[in-house]
């Protein structure tokens, strides 16, 4: 069967795991296009107006998936951790694309809650293999076998700080290359951390490129994919409250890890228009960080009508921030 | 021959010019519409420049900033090529060095910059909502017969101001229109409209920023005394505006073209000469059909000859051009 998957939401943190699951149960994995600006348009046009963007997105990859696929894979989401959830909308997603997209291939969704349950997993890709007409046997073994190439790949990035980020048509998955060979280590001015759902900061589409247009400008980017969990947990040790949300611990932990572990100079935040969880984690991190650690800190807002004029504005001048700290007031650069 | 400095801030409302010499002296300032052609409003102010001075001037060094940066880099030649934040802080704390806040309102955007010891250290910009804007008291004003000059002197009048729900360019024009029709005084509508633009401001643009004095209020719309008046009473703080209140982009972007000049003294300046004004611009553009994407790229021509491209994603053309 040849099974999509759409480039948007997990698939920046999940695909790995998945690609070679069905691969060894001997399926063809396709993925769909990198965002743009069809796929954009196609997502705007088939969601409700008070979606978030990353779920419009969501279903315009869904969308370019259609013709060429026999399955999508869209999985019912309710916790990825014990004892916490992720963001209800992953709870109702195979529903909406049921509802707004016409003309779908069979679609394969399967509830996966590790809430009270952290072998969970495990059942969560038996019961996927099973919905395909495998055995158990045959699922629990693909299962095996994914997952531990799914540890290696992880230990891997963080051991390299290998962004999950595509390159071309291809997968993050498939570029085996370090990414930035051409800024060697005690080459980069500024330690920049950026924050965000993994979904909107590794789309270039999405992000106009942030990533890329930071380094070029001579920053380390640091995100919570290439710090090890063990940072993140004691990083979030500090917040007053438990956070039940995977998504806003991680954003959260590493932050207050890195802020006080190690030498950084800024950090950008950046949430998607719509999204209640982000402005909420934004307040807590922008209060915490301009309060406690007087660091720069850049607040961005990903939405369909902005422009990438005032988005580069916003970016350049953070980055003259960035200059002044790191050489005093003197020195001008002739851009940004 | 005096030596100069060029600031010159392409917006889409309008396109300003500023003219320094070596002391950092305004010897120059322009404010002109920028009308939806930006390639005439450039040209046109090298022009005019160049008409009031003749020769008794040699331009050292070029700034550009706003949205319209790139533009005018290619056109005139820029030695430095900034944004627009950095260069209205720029301008503002040459004069005012002591400053931690400045509001800016321009014709097309609002900002806030916060400053701690002459430094940036955060800032804030709407792009998106237009009712904290110039261009919306303008049409408001031209709506209700009132030259926009006298909009902030008329709104001083106001013994007591209507409330205009200003959360939005739309919800604030019909409201507006409603208390007209309810027969407000035209001084109370005013006032109400800049309370309603400052509420809007201070919720939005300077939400969660700590705004300390001294605050300097700058852009185009610090003409207006009725907004200046409705910020004070608002934050309780005295307001100052800067002499060149309506140029300080060009301004600062002139500053960052002499202090960029002083720091490379080797360099020479990559300005174009007045000439420039005279050669044949276009800019058009095509949509490119490589990938989905579909990208407007624009391409500007100087006497029918290539000189830059922009607006592509990936590169793909704009790669082996020199901006
Ligand atoms: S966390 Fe925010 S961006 Fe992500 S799916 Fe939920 S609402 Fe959308
Ligand atoms: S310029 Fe590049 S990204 Fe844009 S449509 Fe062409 S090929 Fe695609």
């Amino acid at each position: 069967m040849r099974i999509g998957i759409p480039r948007a939401l997990l698939y920046y943190n999940y695909y790995p795991f998945w690609k070679i699951f069905f691969e060894s149960l001997g399926h063809e994995v396709v993925l769909s296009s990198p965002t743009n600006k069809k796929i954009l348009k196609d997502g705007l046009e088939s969601t409700v107006d008070d979606a978030c963007l990353p779920v419009k997105v969501f279903h315009g990859h869904v969308i370019d998936l259609i013709n060429t696929v026999d399955a999508v894979f869209i999985p019912r989401i309710i916790s990825v951790e014990s004892g916490e959830f992720i963001c209800p909308k992953f709870l109702g997603l195979p529903d909406m694309i049921r509802n707004s997209v016409a003309g779908l291939p069979r679609i394969i969704d399967c509830e996966l809650s590790l809430y009270r349950n952290k072998t969970g997993f495990m059942e969560h890709a038996i019961r996927v293999g099973r919905l395909l007409g495998n055995s158990t046997q045959e699922a629990l073994r693909a299962y095996l076998l994914a997952s531990s190439k799914y540890n290696s790949y992880k230990k891997f990035r963080v051991k390299n700080g290998r962004l999950p980020i595509d390159e071309g048509d291809k997968s993050f998955f498939e570029v085996t290359a370090p990414d930035y060979s051409k800024y060697k280590d005690g080459s980069f001015k500024f330690n920049v951390l950026v924050l965000g759902h993994p979904y909107n900061i590794y789309d270039r589409y999405v992000s106009m490129n942030l990533i890329k247009k930071l380094q070029d400008f001579g920053a380390k980017i640091i995100t919570p994919e290439i710090i090890p969990e063990r940072n993140i947990s004691a990083g979030a040790k500090k917040l007053n409250k438990k956070l039940f949300w995977t998504l806003g611990k991680n954003i959260l932990g590493s932050a207050y890890y890195y802020m006080d572990n190690c030498k950084l100079d800024g950090i950008v935040h950046v949430a998607s228009f719509g999204c209640g969880p982000d402005s909420l984690v934004g307040e807590l991190l922008e209060r915490k960080v301009s309060r406690d650690y007087s660091l720069p800190f850049l607040y961005l807002n990903l939405d369909e009508h902005a422009g990438e004029e005032g988005f580069n504005t916003r970016l350049e001048a953070f980055v003259d921030i960035l200059e002044r700290r790191r050489c005093g007031e003197s020195n001008v650069s002739s851009h940004g | 021959m005096t030596g100069c400095y060029l600031g010159i801030d392409v917006g889409s409302v309008s396109t300003n010019f500023a003219l320094i010499d070596e002391n950092g002296n305004l010897l120059k300032k322009l404010y002109l519409r920028t009308a939806g052609r930006p390639i005439e409003a450039i040209t046109n102010g090298l022009k005019m420049i160049q008409e009031s001075f003749e020769d008794d001037i040699k331009i050292m060094g070029v700034g550009t900033t706003g949205s319209g940066r790139k533009l005018a880099a290619v056109i005139v030649g820029a030695d430095v090529i900034k944004n627009e934040i950095t260069a209205h802080a720029v301008a503002c704390i040459t004069e005012y060095p002591d400053t931690r806040t400045i509001l800016e309102i321009g014709g097309q955007d609002s900002k806030i910059i916060i400053l701690r010891d002459g430094v940036v250290v955060d800032f804030a910009m709407n792009t998106v909502c237009a009712a904290g804007t110039g261009s919306f008291l303008d049409r408001q004003a031209q709506r209700l017969g009132i030259p926009i000059e006298r909009f902030g002197d008329i709104a001083l009048m106001s013994q007591n101001p209507t409330r205009i729900a200003g959360r939005c360019a739309v919800f604030a024009e019909s409201d507006m229109i409603h208390k007209q029709q309810m027969g407000y005084k035209v001084e109370d509508i005013l006032k109400g409209l800049c309370q309603a633009l400052v509420r809007n401001y201070l919720a939005n643009v300077a939400k969660g920023k700590e705004i300390k004095s001294p605050v300097v209020f700058q852009g185009g719309v610090a003409a207006n005394t009725g907004i200046k008046r409705a910020f004070e009473e608002e934050l309780g703080m005295e307001i100052i505006i800067p002499r060149y209140f309506d140029v300080m982009g060009a301004l600062g972007a002139a500053i960052l073209a002499k202090k960029f000049m002083a720091q490379n003294k080797r360099a020479k300046t990559k300005f174009a000469g007045f000439e420039a004004a005279f050669r044949e611009h276009t800019a058009g553009s095509f949509e490119c059909q490589g990938c989905p994407n579909l990208c407007e790229v624009v391409q500007i021509y100087v006497d029918g000859k290539l000189v830059a491209r922009w607006g592509d994603r990936c590169g793909r053309w704009s790669a082996d051009m020199a901006v």
